[in-house]
């Protein structure tokens, strides 16, 4: 059980490291927003997911398996809500022709 | 609507009474008490709303397609995670826009969220039913372009799209 979870952090912890290389690397707000969104998805869940396993079955496990329901719900709309800003600020997203 | 009060107050009760023992974690009278009164008040606050959004909603089938996206979230995580590292950065940022044929409101906000949740694509604008999706490259934006998520969605809540 342990190995698993130890497994499972680690997983979370290299996508966690990728996304924060590509929010360095992608070149504006729309793709970075992607390497982002690789953070609230593999990132978290295995993170989360493993630290439940590692708490064993009982209160705690399903306290974080809320907070895991909470962060897939709310996630999405957060990330939506700031592209759309910046789409309607003006932003323009770099295309293909411009590189 | 006026018949169906009491067993909607119940449920609501009990939704919440639920959520108090998972979140509160104190099992002695004075709390349970407490937690109970709470849930009722809010539960009897909140019942008789004819137009809730979630009263048509198809719960068990929305069960059955969340493996689906799990999958092509992994899937598609991947891809990026690949896009990423790859030294030469290989990455073809693209607007879609995209008309869907999808009438329920609630379809819609699952279609939404679905392509903002699965990594390498994000919706940036919905106007009524038409979806202006920024995608990172060709192959992140196929689920969307090729109908593949929406004919699912149909299926979720048994709409009749002829995709």
């Amino acid at each position: 059980m342990v190995v698993i979870a130890i497994g499972l952090i680690l997983v979370g912890i290299f996508f966690l490291v990728v996304a924060a290389i590509g929010t360095l690397r992608l070149p504006d707000v729309f793709s970075r927003s992607h390497a982002v969104s690789l953070t609230d998805s593999l990132g978290a869940i295995c993170v989360l997911a493993g630290l439940a396993l590692y708490q064993g079955f009982g209160i705690n496990m399903l306290k974080i398996l809320v907070v895991l329901v909470l962060l897939i719900l709310l996630n999405p709309v957060i990330a939506h809500a700031t592209i759309r800003a910046a789409y309607r600020s003006g932003l323009k997203p770099q295309t293909e022709e411009d590189q | 609507m006026k018949s169906s009060f009491p067993k909607q107050f119940i449920a609501n009760t009990l939704a919440l009474f639920c959520g108090w023992l998972v979140l509160s974690g104190k099992y002695d009278n004075f709390h349970l008490v407490l937690g109970f009164t709470a849930s009722c008040g809010v539960a009897w606050l909140n019942t008789g709303f004819p137009h809730s959004p979630f009263q048509q909603f198809p719960w068990g089938r929305m069960v059955l397609y969340s493996p689906w996206l799990f999958l092509r979230i992994v899937e598609s995580s991947l891809h990026l995670t690949k896009l990423i590292l790859n030294p030469s950065l290989p990455i073809k940022p693209r607007l879609i826009t995209y008309r869907s044929q999808l009438k329920h409101r609630g379809a819609i906000v699952v279609l939404g969220n679905s392509v903002t949740l699965t990594p390498g694509t994000i919706t940036v604008e919905i106007n009524g039913n038409t979806f202006l999706v920024h995608a990172i490259d060709e192959a992140a934006g196929n689920d969307l372009t090729t109908g593949r998520m929406e004919r699912k969605l149909a299926w979720v809540f048994q709409e009749d799209t002829n995709l």
